[in-house]
């Protein structure tokens, strides 16, 4: 249960990916995307045709989730598995595919950037309907934008259209043109118009205006009263127990011979709570695909194969870290904390735990080898953003203990024998970590810490606490020494850890929401995120962020640690299965997945 | 009689009262809110999370929200949940349907089985039976509920024979009646089977132990004397002179039906009340939680009520007791 | 045999096992947190005395296990190395019921030997095994006597007083089964300084269920008070001009005999498993300190669960302490019967 997963993989879709192969397309000249995607000229309906393995229409898939979506509504969705499904329910601007990581253009059919930067005029698609029938018009966008842009409604992405405090502009030029003017240019260009769903006005609009918008979409919606313009649109709930989606026949892509997507009839999403009840069912049969899987659930699946294929998507954008309260704590702090803090603010002494964490170890033993290392924040699955020159230089306890003795600590021995560091007044040098409990791999890993820190004399304790006392702790009353945590971006560019580099940023886990920035270091970081925020050349943005990772591999706030491959399987007679390594992992493709035989499977 | 049913009122009246202020309360004092998961969401503000809150009053003193709930709750209604953004009520009912209909099931297994089984083991008691199905069921005490329901799922997955967990099959709607009956019942079979096994040992060393204990007693001695059957002594003196414990435990029976299978719910993903409950604890979700224990509580009290019905039917000297008073 | 002797053994051989997790830094091999990364789940050692030319040894050996290249739990039996196992050696630190500082194992090996393998963490299940035990039941025992014993008292007490101060008392027990304690004790963890040694936490949290969860047996306990308190020994008793206290003492509270002790044999292997449950709330013994508990926890894993059959022995190695318990308990009963009877003679 990766939490942070779901926090920040929301931000994802929608700050966008900026892969690296797509920067020219935004760099200062205007430039009209040229469709790789054939549109039918001439025909009233302008229907994407996507290339790829033609399958055959029919079945089903049923597929788990660790619990119920709370909400069907993309305003207010805040978790892993409401964005999950409302994800195979709507459709977006301009995409980004989540296996080439590139932009492509959805329901707007092309795109213009003015070369300041501040303009983006989309044309809207011809002859579109919302999955209930209705004709989409250009009144739809404007609604959607205004509903998310409305304070009252509390969209949860509302803030990434707040550009340097001003809310982002929308015109209409044409029934088919848009005209999006930003007050600063924005480094992710047409990428921000991923996962903004754009919503069915003549549903909503009643209940908007009653404001009960944000209520609205609840999972006891009855299927005709919600539309959107994804690949399925739903059928039924039940509560409790699973969710199924239809086929959405009047959804805009068709396949190389023009056959009309999705191939499959109906997604079935079963609400399965324990991670183990998901590898049982999955390996019975009952379901079809799994994503999300561990390490040693992977292994246990691999070795007992039956019919169906397990697949190492390689490593993916999680990075777990160790990190110190370095929190201002003020007067009335304990004595005891002032003096851990001042060990946490020695450089010398981050650097020197870092060293002493053993990290092959950790992948060997919490991902059973399938991940990766990690020195700098930037995972081996983001390449195109992570600094070259960061790599993990291995263990080493000598250079630890240098740095913890030229930092004025002293090794000595406890009663029994063991190795006993002292810092300068002779005190013990003692302190905890605490993990989140309902996550046993980082669990594991604080474990692993905890035995090699003892090796340079450092005596840790492990806490684990249930998620919000951790939150709690880390976010309000501060009490804590350190923590391991993990984020799992959503998306492949900086923008989307901004908060937990800016020294104002919440997540800014080791000292939050920073009215100034408390060291020089973090006012550079800031500096440098500023900057990449608005500059539009890919080259430099790579070049500002290369330093922000330099900086924090010098300087330590964040000791990172490691991180997970993407480990999913689906049955043999599921074509079109590439998973790929952005959420959602399985199902980025979902109108394309098939039954090879898809008749019997909806017998089933 | 009827002044006892009021009495019995007012108790469950002051039960409701007390346990929902505690939970309040104690749902205060435990760190972080539901809001909290929000503050690692990178696209959500401060100023975003703070209007939420205000929103939802999560930061007004205990006292003016206990009011502000227990105004609606006069009203039939027992809150908002924060995760789902929809009314309480309607969730709680659908799934304590589902956790009745499983743990329903199961105590009359449990009770069918730990009776007659008991009443044998009293009367065998020191014998090689006796000492075999103590053995065995302290086996069974022994195994955690949560090996055994993960055991017997890789039974399953292992055999083909059973479903690994949910309520109905995918398919469950197209079903003729029959085989919808099946279709559950085949569900049924494993989590309750978890539910039975570790409800059995201790109840029926609490069978056991009650009917030894009044078969020890000299009118029981005198009736064996008198030639009376074997079987008519054992179900109709010893069993109802053993009734006073076992009537409370049949109480707590009852009273645990919404509340004593979170761990099979979870593992065997029944739709039931526990994994809700356990993910509104967890998530801080209020008004889930309290609607919840509520709920579990008027089954408590329930059964508390049919526990005291019966022993005022089955002792006569409790009858006396209530009359004189 | 006499109950009488069945008691005496059955008391010798929980004094025994007892010991056994008391002094557990002697009986294993190694420090219990002592991480081998090189062998993670690494399967038990055999004992041998027949090495592979049929050659006998006095002293058993065992042969080395080495992991199979670019696997991660894989393991092949060298037999070309052969580990002696050596008696009496000096070998990790430990302290003796938590003062006396020794080095003394009852066994060990130049090379680590494993005889109950390793956990995915490469450390000795067997060292695991014993040291968890000591938390384990202590934790065990204190909840179950603390629950016992406040239901006793408020049970009895209810039950024998009667009138108003049973129904506020009984009210008080409802109210206590009814409450959501998991909230509680996410509270108390928030307000207990990170700095509290793990166990001393954990301890405070069984201490905490076990003060709350006297409801039960207290109901149970003024049902038995209540009929007892009518039997015609006891009103015969009463009529003779018997105190109170003596009644309860003499008469009445023996008639709950069978009752607690049902309950005690139960309750302590409740509360040792309960710990899995608190550990997945974080309110367990937090790694690297072993528990019986959390040993057994790792068994929720399904992949632990049809990878690794040693990862069950915990599970049989809490067997022979519970049964015990048990029967002690229903030996037990059996005298109190006894005397009870003799009591209940004297008394009409």
């Amino acid at each position: 249960m990766s939490e942070l997963r779901a926090k920040s993989a929301q931000m994802g879709a929608v700050v966008a990916l900026v892969a690296i192969l797509g920067c020219s397309l935004f760099v200062g000249r205007a430039k009209s995307f040229p469709p790789q995607h054939s549109v039918p000229a001439g025909e009233k309906e302008e229907i994407v045709r996507v290339a790829g393995e033609g399958g055959r229409r029919g079945g089903r898939i049923v597929i788990a989730l660790k619990a119920e979506p709370k909400t069907l509504n993309p305003l207010t969705a805040a978790d892993t598995p409401s964005r999950e499904v409302i994800s195979t329910m709507q459709g977006d601007l301009v995409h980004i595919n989540r296996a080439t990581q590139l932009t492509e253009p959805a329901l707007a059919k092309s795109w213009k950037i003015s070369p300041d930067g501040l303009q983006y005029t989309l044309t809207l698609r011809q002859g579109l309907k919302f999955s209930d029938g209705r004709p989409v018009d250009m009144e739809d966008v404007l609604f959607t934008f205004r509903v998310y842009l409305d304070e009252a409604v509390h969209a949860t992405q509302r803030d990434l259209l707040i550009i340097d405090g001003k809310p982002i502009t929308v015109r209409k030029v044409d029934a088919q043109t848009v005209v999006f003017q930003l007050a600063k240019p924005y480094g992710v260009g047409e990428r921000m118009f991923d996962s903004w769903s754009i919503l069915p006005r003549h549903l909503l609009e009643t209940t908007y205006k009653e404001g009960k918008l944000a209520q609205s979409g609840a999972l006891g919606t009855a299927a005709n009263q919600w539309a959107g313009l994804g690949p399925f649109r739903l059928k039924e709930y039940v509560a409790g127990q699973r969710l199924v989606l239809e086929r959405n026949p009047y959804y805009w892509k068709t396949d190389e011979q023009g056959n009309r997507l999705p191939y499959l009839d109906e997604i079935v999403f079963l609400f399965v709570p324990s991670a183990d009840a998901q590898v049982l069912r999955f390996q019975s049969g009952e379901t079809d695909m799994i994503s999300r899987l561990g390490a040693e659930n992977f292994s246990v699946l691999s070795r007992q194969a039956r019919d169906y294929t397990m697949a190492d998507a390689g490593p993916g954008l999680e990075y777990n870290f160790l990190f110190f309260n370095l929190n201002e704590l003020g007067e009335k702090a304990p004595a005891e904390m002032v003096r851990k803090q001042g060990w946490f603010r020695s450089e010398n002494f981050r650097q020197a735990v870092s060293l002493a964490i053993d990290r092959e170890a950790i992948v060997r033993l919490v991902y059973q080898g399938r991940g990766a290392a990690l020195w700098g924040p930037v995972t081996p699955g983001n390449p195109r953003w992570a600094n070259a020159a960061i790599r993990y230089p291995g263990r080493s306890l000598d250079k630890s203990r240098q740095l913890l003795a030229g930092a004025g600590f002293r090794l000595t021995n406890d009663e029994i024998g063991g190795p006993k560091l002292v810092d300068a007044e002779g005190k013990p040098v003692e302190f905890s970590i605490i993990t989140s409990s309902s996550n046993a791999d980082r669990a594991k890993m604080a474990a692993l810490i905890q035995d090699d820190l003892k090796q340079v004399g450092m005596r840790v304790q492990v806490v684990p606490l249930e998620l919000r006392s951790l939150i709690d702790r880390v976010t309000q009353t501060k009490e804590y020494d350190t923590c391991v945590l993990g984020i799992a971006s959503f998306d492949a560019d900086p923008n989307s850890d901004l908060n937990v580099w800016l020294s104002s940023g919440g997540m800014h886990l080791w000292n939050p929401s920073q009215k100034h920035a408390a060291t020089n270091w973090e006012a550079e970081i800031d500096r440098l995120m500023e900057q990449q925020l608005t500059a539009t050349n890919t080259v430099e943005r790579k070049k500002l962020y290369d330093r922000v990772q330099e900086i924090l591999v010098e300087h330590h706030p964040m000791i990172f640690l490691a991180s997970p491959d993407i480990l999913v399987g689906a049955k043999k007679g599921i074509g079109n299965f590439h998973p790929a390594v952005l959420e959602p992992y399985v199902l980025w493709n979902v109108e394309q997945l098939y039954q090879r035989n898809g008749a019997e499977n909806a017998r089933r | 009689m009827m002044r006892f049913l009021l009495r019995r009122l007012g108790h469950a009246a002051f039960l409701l009262l007390g346990v929902s202020v505690l939970a309040f309360a104690f749902s205060t004092l435990a760190p972080g809110n539901y809001f909290d998961e929000m503050r690692l969401n990178p696209q959500i503000s401060a100023e975003r999370l703070s209007a939420l809150r205000a929103d939802y009053q999560v930061d007004r003193p205990m006292a003016v929200r206990y009011a502000r709930w227990a105004v609606a709750l006069l009203h039939g209604d027992l809150g908002f949940s924060f995760a789902y953004n929809t009314p309480v009520a309607p969730m709680l009912w659908t799934r304590a349907r589902n956790t009745l209909l499983l743990t329903g099931t199961a105590t009359v297994l449990v009770w069918m089985l730990a009776l007659p089984l008991g009443v044998w083991s009293a009367e065998k008691r020191g014998r090689p039976a006796d000492v075999a199905l103590s053995w065995a069921t302290a086996v069974l005490l022994i195994v955690p509920d949560l090996a055994l329901a993960l055991g017997l799922l890789v039974l399953a997955v292992r055999s083909g024979w059973l479903p690994t967990g949910g309520m109905v099959s995918v398919g469950f709607d197209g079903f003729s009646a029959g085989q919808k009956i099946r279709d559950l019942v085949l569900h049924l079979v494993l989590p309750v089977t978890v539910l039975v096994a570790s409800a059995l040992p201790v109840l029926l060393r609490h069978v056991r132990a009650a009917v030894a204990e009044a078969l020890e007693a000299s009118f029981l001695r005198a009736a064996e004397g008198h030639g009376i059957s074997r079987r008519r002594l054992l179900y109709r003196y010893a069993l109802p002179a053993a009734a006073h414990p076992l009537i409370a435990l049949f109480g707590f029976s009852l009273g645990a039906l919404l509340s004593g299978s979170l761990l099979a719910e979870v593992v065997m993903s029944w739709p039931g009340l526990g994994p809700f409950l356990l993910e509104g604890i967890l998530a801080r979700d209020l008004y889930v939680v309290i609607g919840g224990v509520l709920l579990s509580t008027l089954f408590l009290v329930a059964g508390n009520f049919a526990a005291d019905l019966l022993l005022y039917w089955a002792d006569p000297r409790i009858r006396a007791e209530a009359a004189e008073r | 045999m006499s109950t009488r002797s069945r008691l005496i053994i059955c008391v010798l051989v929980l004094g025994a096992l007892h010991l056994g997790v008391a002094c557990a830094g002697f009986f294993a091999p190694y420090d219990p947190a002592t991480q081998d990364r090189e062998h993670p789940y690494a399967p038990p050692m055999w004992l041998h005395f027949l090495d592979a030319h049929r050659g006998i040894h006095l002293r058993p050996f065992a042969y080395a296990q080495e992991s199979q290249t670019g696997s991660f739990d894989e393991y092949e039996e060298n037999r070309a190395r052969v580990i002696p196992v050596r008696f009496f050696v000096s070998g990790a630190p430990y302290r003796v019921l938590g003062v006396l500082p020794l080095r003394l194992h009852l066994f060990g090996a130049d090379v680590p030997v494993y005889l109950l393998g390793t956990d995915g963490y490469g450390r000795d299940l067997l060292s695991r095994i014993l040291f968890g035990g000591q938390v384990s039941l202590l934790a065990g025992l204190i909840g179950a006597g603390l629950t016992l014993s406040i239901g006793l008292c408020i049970g009895a007490a209810a039950g024998f007083w009667g009138g108003w101060k049973d129904e506020v008392l009984m009210r008080v027990a409802e109210l206590f089964l009814a409450l959501p304690w998991i909230y509680l004790l996410f509270a108390m963890r928030a307000f207990l300084p990170l700095a509290v040694p793990p166990v001393k936490a954990f301890l405070l949290v069984v201490v905490v269920i076990g003060a709350v969860g006297w409801a039960r047996p207290a109901r149970m306990v003024r049902g038995i008070v209540l009929s007892a308190k009518e039997r015609n020994f006891v009103r015969a008793a009463r009529g003779f001009g018997a105190t109170g206290g003596y009644l309860l003492r003499r008469h009445i509270l023996p008639e709950t005999a069978n009752v607690v002790l049902t309950q005690a044999a139960v309750l302590v292997p409740q509360f040792v498993l309960a710990e899995m449950t608190l550990s997945f709330l974080g309110l367990g013994v937090p790694e690297p300190l072993p528990s019986w508990g959390n040993l057994l926890a790792s068994l929720q894993h399904y992949n632990v669960l049809v990878s690794y059959w040693w990862m069950y022995l915990p599970a049989l190695a809490m067997v022979p302490f519970f049964l015990g318990y048990l029967v002690l308990a229903s030996l037990l009963q059996g005298s109190s019967r006894a005397t009870k009877i003799e009591v209940a003679s004297a008394g009409v």
